[in-house]
């Protein structure tokens, strides 16, 4: 179902009474039956065409070549290796995440085309690993992006990746897959947690909330003190204005 | 040059510098300290007199009880064939040392990295601008006195980590060692 995208009014004056609907996701009832079916029919299909981008962080790059080449050969099921992320699906985070890396990595996804999916490898995407008290390692990637499924270890043997990625698949399959759509959902706080180690003026190229208010996912969350920020720092990255956090506080309370 | 020349030259030139100390840690390892005034004449006289010309890495050591930093200049002879290991102590307030950039081009590059991640300041180095630190705004973090543990509990949260395995264990007494 095409669902209209209202654009976020600039002041209380000229709110419409159905803007809401841009401001949240529509739910599976609201959506007809034919549309469900597509849906089933196309996340079906989708589990069985992967591409992984070919982009490596940490030891665990050292696993990918047997498991994408003809020792394992993950094309088996359906999962191939892609050389930009435009074209990929998976993001695979295959080892510790440095804060300079993460930067490049959060960039990279940001470029990616929804459905999107994130997998953490290796016990260090998890929880730090053996570099739990570092100083220049990310702990928990889930905070600066969605992910959608972590493969323990240190590091995973293409085996247990292969596994991964078949827990993937079923996650896909049974239209679960949907996690990316957490980073328009909440991207303010995913935003927060990126501005904690990078500073107040950190920013991408991409307008994510643009992005979000284009597939309709731009929710409550979406918007906040950090994306405040954005109108301030990145200004020429901003396509369409960040509406006042004075508007959406009376908004909501009229709600 | 013959070989044997060199070699006595080395001899000869540390000879030539009264506050040095050298010590043969291994036939071809020579660690010899030198106070931090002459230090540079040294690196001047390795380089010019026996062929010192390959300065292949400065170490900074962090020494807390003395409140000293031990800078390291590894120097390789291509001719003498020996590695020469200068050790030289400097105080670590003000911190400050002289830039041997000019003996030694490659010491920019280790001199950045030294000011980065211990905060020791070379006069006359070219650049001692940020390096890989980019997203850096704590302390120098290789000093002794920054605790990366404290760092981390401060700035990054946990996995929580409750599997059902784990509950039934705590359920009967036991669980994770801490
Ligand atoms: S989990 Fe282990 S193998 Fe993977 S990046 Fe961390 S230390 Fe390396």
């Amino acid at each position: 179902m095409s669902h209209p995208v209202i654009p976020i009014q600039k002041s209380i004056t000229d709110r419409s009474p159905d803007m809401d609907i841009a401001c949240r996701s529509v739910d599976a009832e609201e959506k007809s039956l034919l549309r469900r079916v597509i849906d089933r029919i196309a996340d079906h299909c989708r589990a069985r065409s992967l591409f992984i981008l070919h982009y490596c962080t940490g030891c665990g790059a050292i696993e990918l070549p047997p498991t994408i080449t003809s020792r394992f050969d993950s094309e088996r099921l359906g999962i191939q290796p892609m050389v930009t992320p435009r074209q990929a699906d998976i993001l695979l985070i295959t080892g510790y995440l440095s804060v300079k890396t993460l930067k490049r990595v959060i960039l990279t996804y940001e470029q990616m085309q929804g459905p999107k999916y994130v997998v953490g490898m290796g016990s260090c995407s998890i929880n730090g690993g053996m570099y739990w008290h570092s100083y220049a390692t990310v702990k928990r990637l889930q905070e600066y992006m969605p992910v959608d499924i972590y493969i323990a270890g240190c590091m995973p043997r293409p085996e247990a990746i292969q596994q991964g990625f078949l827990q993937l698949m079923a996650k896909i399959d049974r239209g679960e897959g949907t996690a990316w759509k957490d980073y328009y959902h909440n991207y303010d706080t995913y935003l927060g947690n990126q501005q904690a180690l990078f500073g107040p003026d950190w920013h991408t190229p991409t307008d994510v909330l643009a992005e979000a208010r284009h597939y309709g996912l731009l929710s409550d969350n979406s918007i906040g003190q950090h994306t405040d920020l954005l109108a301030k720092f990145a200004s020429e990255y901003v396509t369409q204005p960040i509406p006042a956090a004075a508007t959406r506080v009376v908004r909501r309370s009229a709600s | 040059m013959e070989h044997s020349i060199v070699h006595d030259d080395l001899n000869e030139v540390l000879r030539e510098l009264p506050t040095l100390s050298v010590e043969a840690t291994s036939p071809r390892r020579l660690k010899v300290r030198v106070r931090a005034d002459t230090l540079p004449a040294l690196l001047g006289l390795l380089k010019g007199r026996s062929g010192y010309l390959h300065l292949s890495a400065i170490s900074c050591i962090d020494w807390p009880d003395t409140e000293e930093f031990e800078l390291v200049y590894h120097l390789w002879s291509y001719e003498v064939k020996k590695l020469v290991s200068v050790h030289t102590l400097i105080p670590k307030k003000p911190g400050r040392f002289v830039s041997v950039y000019d003996i030694h081009t490659p010491a920019a590059f280790f001199e950045r990295d030294i000011h980065e991640m211990f905060g020791v300041y070379f006069e006359g180095s070219p650049n001692l601008e940020p390096f890989i630190l980019t997203e850096w705004y704590g302390p120098p973090p290789m000093l002794k006195s920054f605790s990366s543990r404290q760092y981390v509990e401060e700035t990054f949260k946990w996995q929580e980590y409750s599997p059902e395995w784990l509950k039934e264990l705590e359920a009967k007494g036991g669980g994770i060692v801490q």
